[in-house]
């Protein structure tokens, strides 16, 4: 292949292929082309992107966060039995969310680093855990304002308006009521962890810490402190996930998050094709979950049924590893 | 039997812009060793990696043993016969199995070798195989256990067992003790009488001179030199290669001044003697001894790594009791470390991202870095080193060994310290490199100690203005890098054991 | 007093207050013995308001029985739930309620039960096997009562969106009443199919029900004949705005369903359910009265009950325990039934 092409193809293939996508489903789907159905994209893109954006700055420190789905259903559980069950407010119901998600990765944090176990199956067990726990206060049923408690006890407690007001708010941009609350959220994440993987020290010294562990502790960087860091950022970053989650569906569902898990790790994954980056980055991150959320919201739109939507899925994660680990490493295969 | 072993003519190969290969002749003969000699960017890793099957030719031919050979990959060039020593350990060895499994492990991938592994069979071969090669390891170690020269050995010891046309040695000496590399010169001696034709890749003169049939220098991806009249003219060859004569050790030996940093009846283990030593402001001290000897146990208790039994360490007359390299750093004390792939380089970052990786704080404002002074710093800091590269965003990956070497002792020349230790600072640099380095060290020296830690005598009084002997973890002797009798010398390093190098120049 | 302390400790707290509990020496053997009697519920499915409410009926009816229950779950592993049924053949259990499960894996572990002398029920999963009478909640009944009623408020000509994903038994059997009243009614248009299980299944379900309703402007009824299904197309609908133009037709109920359909312009008017509680208690009661010798015939079928919008504001029912008592129909039927029968306390 010729080198130029290689290189052009590496790095802005995956873009190329995005707005092609949005073409395409412009010109052969009624409707996708509108604000309307960019923020309708957007949201459905947010909840995914806010936890790959978490498990992406566990990636960049050579790690996984497999909790994340777990962690972020907990935080959903917690939330409706901290305002249903407890009555607490908003706000409480929120910090209790987001502390709980720092401890899960403080815990997976120090499993890794001081009782070395390995990331994957640290962060398994503590999926396993956490999709049990959050069962345990409820005995396995959602919570819902009215369930009984039993002893004849009804939860009187409701999700707070200004708690749902985080996941159902619309914003006026252009056409009235049209940005949702988790899309803002969303790119203030992202906006975030881009900046401070990308333009600060410490997310240099991240980067080196999952390029060469060693290396990087020989020059004095705190190796263990980062990789912590790393997954109570995820921690957090799946609670306020779950936060959303809660506050878009009004109650306390059951769920293990699986699906919420494989689709965040996919749009990381997907991330390393876009831009030639090969390595975890949040720019690439953010567009891996929008490029899914695209071609799930032109698929349905175009009647697909779900089992090609996972077909297609799988097949856009298989050709981005292909670009990041085949086509990349011949690029910097240069001169070695 | 056809004339040449190997045959190379007109050999290219380019990396997109950059072309590294540009018509290289070469020919290999049965029962001779060829050393190929060139600085770093010479382009000598590429031409063994096309040669090997790692990388394929853009223009040119090969021909093995009369006819043409074009590898598909590297286990086509082995199996075809050419077998391949690289330069980089880890090519060669899988650190989980133990040795006696990393010795059989082309049989064991061989076709035909049965589903079972049969343990007892696979044992006695190994043991055949390290006896012949004089390996003195438990066969049950772990690899990933074993120190590099080990590595090394057995990495070698399994191209042997081959019974290679070919064999392509890329730098093997390069982390092996003066016993060690006797015994690989002694086996090379062998294969060569058994007519193997060698291909023998090294900048350590002494290994030259005691194995090379002929030599071949490379300069800029053309062979600028070929040596094979009787005696070989080294001198020349040197020259062919660097594109200038040799230059004299020329320095003025520094005096002792104010102690830095003074080292007080330090014990590294239980039963080494106690080390009492001072190194001062604007001196260089060589700290030399074996593999084994102590001295990257002594550079790494003094970067807070490791801990010593007893005693203490005063920098600038205060109490020094490191906790961790963090704290080292803080106070003052930098440390490259030795195995620059596996303990410094950052692969994944460009040039300027590895330099300046442990001052980052010096670039940012806040939190956030300011990507434009980090990069003026490193271009400044390229510049009075003599990195070869485009420029300083290049990948570290597309560096020759000294140019990598060279930004990874620039990393710690950025912020000024009161301690400097190198920890085998020439490790896999050819010489030009090395005398970029050891300039730039002796220049800088100004403010602070140094301390270089190495194995090589030649090296040392290329550079040090004092050199401290190591062996079994205490100090052995000290010499001023005056007039030094190198006999005494080398018997303080080992009393038995003859270090060739020393006696090279 | 001894043996109610005993069954007390057994872990049926309830029926030391319970009003309907027979005393034991009323029934017919084996329950004269109730406490040497073992029963043995083996599940495929269990995380979900359903199997929880279900696994709550089967409880209380073998409370009010007073016979041991125990509780194996298979988590949706097809195999380890057959070695359960031959775990439970192992322990000696005198019945065996199969809660849902493949017939190819169950097919032949139910036999080897039946074989071993032990009585089996199976609840929404055919087992093929004359001697197993099926328990079951009709769903195509379900998913009729709901369309019926979806045809009465909107009459036969609509334009609408459907939430199907084909391969699940109980869906399935939903469909087909679907088809037929798209048979039926020929003014019917479906314009839109869709749905998923991806957990948490209302999120993403709501996810494509926008999409749908974006593509498809003219939607006004949407057929979620799954109680999850429907609350992803409610959250879809408020989000799009478009409360007042569709009608969501569902079926299934839990006290989260009764919040969402009683919100003030709430698009979900009506659900068609069966009590899973009522389907456990009558799983175990056809059970026992296999074991007492009677017949409770081939198949014993739970009828639904249509919850509509209207009858949920007009009762102020807030919660399951609320339709429990103004619904007569939705806390007990009258299936399985036999005059020693004690039944749990209401």
């Amino acid at each position: 292949m010729n080198d130029r092409l290689l290189d052009f193809s590496i790095k802005y293939g995956f873009l190329i292929l995005l707005f092609g996508l949005i073409i395409f489903f412009s010109l052969t789907t009624n409707g996708f082309a509108s604000a309307r159905s960019a923020a309708f994209v957007l949201q459905s893109v947010a909840l995914t992107g806010i936890l790959a954006l978490g498990v992406t700055c566990t990636l960049v420190v050579d790690g996984f966060d497999l909790s994340i789905g777990a962690v972020a259903t907990s935080a959903l559980m917690l939330s409706a039995y901290s305002m249903v069950i407890l009555e607490h407010s908003a706000l409480v119901a929120v910090l209790l969310c987001l502390s709980m998600g720092a401890l899960v990765g403080l815990i997976n944090g120090l499993l890794i680093v001081r009782f070395r176990v390995p990331d994957l199956l640290a962060t398994l067990g503590m999926m396993f855990l956490l999709i049990g726990l959050q069962r345990i206060p409820t005995q396995g049923n959602s919570i819902a304002t009215g369930m009984s408690l039993g002893n004849g006890v009804v939860a009187e407690g409701t999700f707070s308006k200004a708690f749902l007001w985080i996941g159902r708010h619309r914003f006026d941009l252009v056409i009235e009521r049209l940005l949702p609350m988790p899309v803002v959220i969303f790119l203030l994440i992202a906006v975030f962890i881009w900046l401070f993987l990308g333009f600060t020290r410490h997310g240099r010294m991240m980067y080196a810490i999952g390029s060469n562990e060693r290396a990087a502790g020989l020059v004095g960087v705190q190796v263990n402190n980062y990789k912590i860091a790393a997954y109570m950022i995820s921690g957090v970053t799946a609670s306020i996930g779950g936060i959303l989650l809660a506050a878009r569906l009004g109650r306390g569902d059951i769920a293990s998050g699986n699906n919420l898990l494989l689709d965040s790790v996919a749009a990381a994954l997907i991330g390393f094709a876009v831009l030639g980056a090969a390595r975890p980055n949040a720019f690439g991150t953010a567009i891996g979950a929008l490029f899914v959320g695209i071609l799930l919201q032109g698929m349905t739109m175009m009647n697909a049924p779900y089992y090609t939507q996972d077909f297609v899925k799988g097949a856009v994660l298989v050709s981005a590893l292909v670009f990041t680990f085949y086509l990349s490493s011949r690029r910097t295969g240069a001169g070695r | 039997m056809p004339a040449h072993a190997l045959e190379v003519r007109g050999l290219l190969k380019s990396f997109g812009r950059n072309s590294v290969l540009k018509g290289i002749d070469l020919t290999l003969d049965y029962g001779s060793v060829t050393v190929l000699m060139g600085a770093n960017g010479a382009g000598k890793s590429t031409l063994v990696k096309v040669v090997c099957g790692h990388h394929s030719a853009d223009g040119g031919e090969l021909h093995l043993a009369g006819k043409p050979f074009s590898p598909l990959n590297a286990a086509d060039a082995i199996a075809k016969g050419v077998v391949t020593v690289h330069q980089s350990i880890d090519d060669g060895v899988i650190p989980d199995l133990d040795v006696a499994n990393n010795l059989m492990l082309d049989r064991l991938a061989e076709p035909g070798s049965g589903f079972f592994v049969r343990e007892g069979k696979l044992r006695r071969e190994a043991q055949r195989v390290a006896d012949s090669m004089g390996i003195e390891v438990d066969l049950k170690a772990r690899v990933a256990d074993l120190a590099v020269a080990d590595r090394q050995m057995i990495a070698i010891a399994r191209a042997m067992a081959r019974k290679p046309e070919v064999l392509i040695l890329d730098e093997p000496t390069s982390s092996l003790s003066a016993t060690e590399a006797n015994r690989l010169f002694a086996l090379i001696d062998r294969l060569r009488d058994a007519g193997v034709a060698i291909l023998y890749i090294s900048h350590r003169m002494s290994d030259i001179r005691r194995i090379a049939d002929r030599i071949l220098c490379m300069r800029d991806g053309l062979i600028s030199g070929a040596f094979e009249d009787k005696p070989l003219d080294y001198e020349a060859a040197v020259t062919a290669m660097l594109g200038h004569s040799m230059l004299e050790v020329d320095f003025t030996v520094q005096r002792a001044s104010v102690a830095v940093i003074e080292l007080q009846d330090l014990q590294l283990t239980v039963e080494a003697q106690a080390i009492n030593l001072a190194a001062h402001d604007g001196e260089v001290v060589a700290v030399i001894g074996l593999l084994g000897s102590g001295k990257s146990r002594l550079a790494e208790v003094i970067y807070g790594i490791n801990n010593a039994v007893s005693g203490q360490m005063r920098i600038d007359g205060k109490q020094y009791k490191p906790v961790s390299v963090q704290h080292a750093v803080q106070q003052g004390v930098f440390m490259s470390p030795k195995d620059r792939a596996t303990n410094a380089v950052i692969p994944d970052f460009d040039i300027a991202n590895n330099m300046t990786l442990p001052f980052l704080s010096a670039f940012s404002n806040g939190s956030f870095l300011n990507g434009k002074r980090l990069r003026r710093r490193a271009r400044d800091m390229n510049q009075q080193l003599g990195v070869v590269c485009q420029s300083e965003t290049d990948a570290i990956g597309t560096l020759s060994g000294g140019n990598q070497q060279k930004v990874m002792i620039a990393r710690w020349l950025m912020e000024p310290c009161r301690v400097l230790l190198l920890d085998e600072p020439f490790q896999g640099v050819d010489i030009g490199a090395r005398r970029d380095i050891g300039k730039h060290i002796r220049a800088s020296a100004n403010g602070r100690a140094t301390l270089v830690f190495m194995s090589e005598i030649d090296e040392a009084i290329e550079i040090a203005d004092r050199i401290v002997v190591m062996a079994e973890g205490s100090i052995n002797g000290e010499y001023l890098n005056e007039n030094i009798e190198l006999g005494s010398l080398i018997s303080d390093i080992s009393g038995s054991e003859t270090a060739l190098s020393g006696q090279a120049q | 007093m001894l043996r109610r302390n005993f069954m007390a400790l057994a872990g049926a707290a309830t029926i030391l207050f319970g009003s309907g509990q027979a005393l034991s020496q009323d029934m017919p053997a084996p329950f004269d013995k109730a406490a040497d009697v073992n029963i043995a519920l083996v599940r495929y499915l269990s995380t979900g308001d359903f199997f929880q409410a279900y696994l709550a009926g089967v409880e209380n009816q073998a409370a009010a029985l007073g016979v041991n229950l125990r509780v194996l779950d298979s988590r949706q592993d097809a195999a380890l739930q057959a070695d359960m049924v031959d775990q439970a053949i192992a322990l000696g259990v005198d019945g065996i309620v199969i809660q849902h499960g493949l017939t190819e894996s169950m097919k032949e572990a139910a036999q080897r039960a039946v074989d071993a002398g032990i009585k089996v029920v199976a609840f929404d999963v055919n087992v093929e096997n004359e001697a197993i009478p099926q328990i079951e909640q009709s769903d195509y009944q379900l998913g009729k009562m709901a369309l019926d009623q979806a045809v009465k408020d909107n009459g036969n000509n609509f334009t609408a969106g459907y939430v199907y994903v084909p391969g699940i038994a109980p869906l399935d059997r939903r469909h087909v009443a679907w088809e037929e009243t798209k048979a039926a009614n020929p003014d019917i248009t479906e314009v839109a199919q869709f749905g998923t299980l991806d957990n948490p299944i209302a999120n993403s379900v709501a996810n494509q029900a926008r999409s749908v309703l974006q593509a498809n402007p003219t939607i006004n009824v949407v057929f979620a004949p799954y109680d999850e299904f429907a609350k992803g197309v409610k959250i879809a609908v408020d989000e799009a705005g478009l409360t007042d133009d569709i009608d969501i037709y569902s079926a299934d109920v839990s006290t989260a369903d009764i919040s969402a359909m009683r919100e003030p312009g709430s698009a979900w008017v009506a659900t068609v359910a069966t009590n899973p509680a009522v389907v456990g208690e009558a799983s175990v009661r056809a059970l026992a009265l296999m074991l007492a010798g009677e017949d409770p015939g081939a198949s014993v079928v739970v009828p639904p009950t249509l919850i509509t919008q209207a009858f949920l504001n007009e009762q102020d029912i807030k919660n399951m325990d609320d339709l429990g008592a103004k619904m007569p129909q939705f806390q007990h039927a009258d299936v399985a039934m036999a005059d020693w029968m004690p039944l749990p306390p209401r």
